[in-house]
C-alpha cells in the first residue's frame, strides 16, 4: 500500500502545467526545407503556452487550446529565368541627322537569381492528450507528462497569409530588376504558384510539428533518497527516507484528480 | 540593383559608337571602365580606306566577348571606308564595365568627342538627369515611365514599343532635346556631333563618388 499520497484537482494541475510549460521557454531551430520547387534556410522560434487541462481517468490529460506562438525567419533562391520567358531587347534602329541610320544588335537579357527574404509569426492552438509517466533517473524520481501520438495542426488561414507575404516581399525585390518591371504580374504570380498553398503546408509542417509532437514535460522531481527530517543532536541523528517506487494515475474520487502514490522505505 | 547610365562604363545594354572621317588605321583596345590607363596596348585595329564617291554611311558591329585578361571583338580588325561608323556592343552576361579606347584623341567611349554616340537601354522607370562628367555645360533628362502592364495585350504593345528609340543631338553646349519621355526597355542614342570631350553620366553616380 501507498505510504505517501499526493492529489490536485484539475485547477491544480492547471497551474502545474503553466509552470511546466513555461519553464520550457522559447525553443530556436534552424534548418532548410522544401518550399514547392525552393529550396529555404529558416530560423524559427517557438513558444507554447498551456490551455485548459481535463483530467481524464485512468491516465490522460488532456490539454485543450494548448498555444504555439511562432515566429519564422526565411530565405530562399529563385532562379527567374526558370520562371520568366526569355527576354530579348529587339534591333533598334534611329535615323540621325545628317548622318544616317544607326541600329543597335539585339540584346538579350538573362533573368538573374533572386534570394527573398521572409519574417513570419503566427500562432495555432491544438487540443492534445498525454499520459503520465514516473520514471526513476539517475538518483531522481521524475513524474512528466508525454504527448501521445502527433496532433493534426491547421495551417488553414495561415498559409494563405504567408502566401501573401511572399507577394509582398518578392514585389521590390522584382522591382529592382532592370526590364522586369512589365513581367511582374507573371513573376509573382508564377513563384506564389509554384508554392502554393500545398508547397507551404508541406513546409511549415514539418518544421512546426515537432514543436508539440514528442512533447514532454517534467511536472515533479524528487530525489530517491533525501533527509525528512534534519539532525538534532549527537544522538538524535538525521532521518532519511527512500522512494522505492513512486506511481501517478489520473482518478476519480468524486472529481478528476491527479494522483500521486509513493511507497517509501526508512 | 540599379541601372547604371554612364557612357564612361559600357554594359550590357549599351552601345558605343563611332564614325571615322578620314582614312588611316586607327588602333585601339578595350578596358574595364577606368582602366584604359594601365595598358598602352591597342591590339585591335579599324582600317579605314578612302570613301569612294557617293557613298552612304555603312554601318558596321562589333561584338565584343569576355576572355580572360580582358576583352575580345568578334572581329579584331576590320577594314571600312571614310565616313562609316562602327558599333561595338558586349551582350555577355559576365561582362564587366568596360570603355573602347583608340589611339587618337577622339577615338574613346570614356570621353566622347565627335561623330559617335553611346546608346543605353533604360531598364528601371525613374526621372534620369545626366551631366558631363567632366564639367562641361551639356546636359538633359530623360524621364523613364513604367508602361503599366496588366494584361497580356499590355504586355504586347508595350514589346513593340521597344524597337523605337529616341535621339538625342548633343554638342559642347547643348542637347537636344534637353529631356524627353521614354517607357522602360526602350532604347536612347546620344549622337555626339562636336565637343571637347564629354560624358553621359547620371548624376546620381557622381553624387555618391563625391
Amino acid at each position: 500500500m501507498a505510504e505517501i499520497t499526493a492529489a490536485v484537482d484539475e485547477q491544480g494541475a492547471n497551474k502545474l502545467l503553466d509552470a511546466a510549460i513555461a519553464a520550457i521557454g522559447t525553443q530556436v531551430k534552424s534548418g532548410s526545407g522544401s518550399l514547392g520547387p525552393f529550396v529555404a534556410n529558416y530560423t524559427i522560434s517557438g513558444t507554447l503556452t498551456n490551455g485548459d487541462v481535463d483530467l481524464i481517468p485512468p491516465s490522460t490529460i488532456r490539454i485543450v487550446d494548448l498555444r504555439l506562438d511562432w515566429q519564422i525567419d526565411f530565405s530562399f533562391g529563385i532562379d527567374l529565368s526558370d520562371i520568366l520567358p526569355d527576354f530579348c531587347l529587339p534591333q533598334v534602329c534611329i535615323d540621325i541627322p545628317c548622318v544616317g541610320e544607326v541600329c543597335t544588335p539585339k540584346i538579350c537579357i538573362d533573368w538573374p537569381t533572386i534570394s527573398v527574404p521572409i519574417s513570419f509569426g503566427d500562432f495555432l492552438k491544438t487540443t492534445a492528450d498525454f499520459e503520465v509517466v514516473a520514471s526513476l533517473v539517475g538518483g531522481d524520481w521524475i513524474v512528466s507528462i508525454k504527448i501521445l501520438g502527433v496532433p493534426n495542426l491547421q495551417f488553414g488561414a495561415t498559409t494563405a497569409a504567408l502566401l501573401a507575404a511572399i507577394g509582398l516581399a518578392v514585389t521590390p525585390i522584382l522591382l529592382a530588376i532592370p526590364f522586369l518591371g512589365p513581367f511582374l504580374a507573371i513573376a509573382v504570380n508564377a513563384i506564389l504558384a509554384a508554392i502554393g498553398i500545398a508547397g507551404l503546408t508541406g513546409f511549415l509542417g514539418p518544421i512546426i510539428t515537432p514543436f508539440v509532437s514528442g512533447l514532454t514535460f517534467q511536472i515533479y522531481k524528487q530525489p530517491k533518497n533525501f533527509e525528512v527530517l534534519p539532525a538534532a543532536g549527537a544522538f538524535d541523528p538525521a532521518v532519511d527516507i527512500t522512494i522505492d517506487a513512486l506511481a501517478a494515475v489520473v482518478a476519480n474520487s468524486g472529481e478528476d484528480e491527479l494522483i500521486l502514490t509513493a511507497d517509501v522505505s526508512p | 540593383m540599379y541601372d547604371e547610365f554612364d557612357s564612361r562604363a559600357l554594359r550590357r545594354t549599351d552601345c558605343f559608337g563611332q564614325r571615322f572621317m578620314k582614312a588611316g588605321t586607327y588602333r585601339y583596345g578595350v578596358f574595364p571602365a577606368n582602366g584604359q590607363h594601365l595598358s598602352l596596348e591597342r591590339p585591335f585595329a579599324i582600317k579605314v580606306d578612302e570613301a569612294r564617291p557617293g557613298q552612304r554611311m555603312k554601318q558596321h558591329t562589333v561584338t565584343l566577348s569576355v576572355v580572360k585578361g580582358g576583352f575580345k571583338p568578334d572581329k579584331p580588325e576590320i577594314t571600312i571606308e571614310a565616313g562609316d561608323m562602327v558599333v561595338w556592343n558586349c551582350p555577355e552576361k559576365a561582362m564587366t564595365p568596360y570603355a573602347v579606347v583608340g589611339d587618337k584623341e577622339f577615338f574613346a567611349s570614356s570621353r566622347l568627342v565627335n561623330e559617335c554616340g553611346y546608346s543605353h537601354a533604360f531598364g528601371l522607370p525613374g526621372d534620369y538627369h545626366w551631366v558631363d562628367a567632366f564639367g562641361g555645360p551639356v546636359q538633359g533628362v530623360v524621364r523613364v515611365r513604367d508602361p503599366g502592364v496588366k494584361t497580356k495585350d499590355d504586355l504586347e504593345k508595350w514589346r513593340q514599343t521597344l524597337a523605337q528609340g529616341t535621339v538625342v543631338m548633343i554638342d559642347d553646349q547643348q542637347a537636344k532635346p534637353r529631356e524627353i519621355e521614354i517607357f522602360v526597355g526602350q532604347t536612347v542614342f546620344f549622337a555626339v556631333t562636336k565637343s571637347a570631350g564629354l560624358s553621359i553620366t547620371d548624376e546620381r553616380l557622381l553624387e555618391t563618388r563625391k
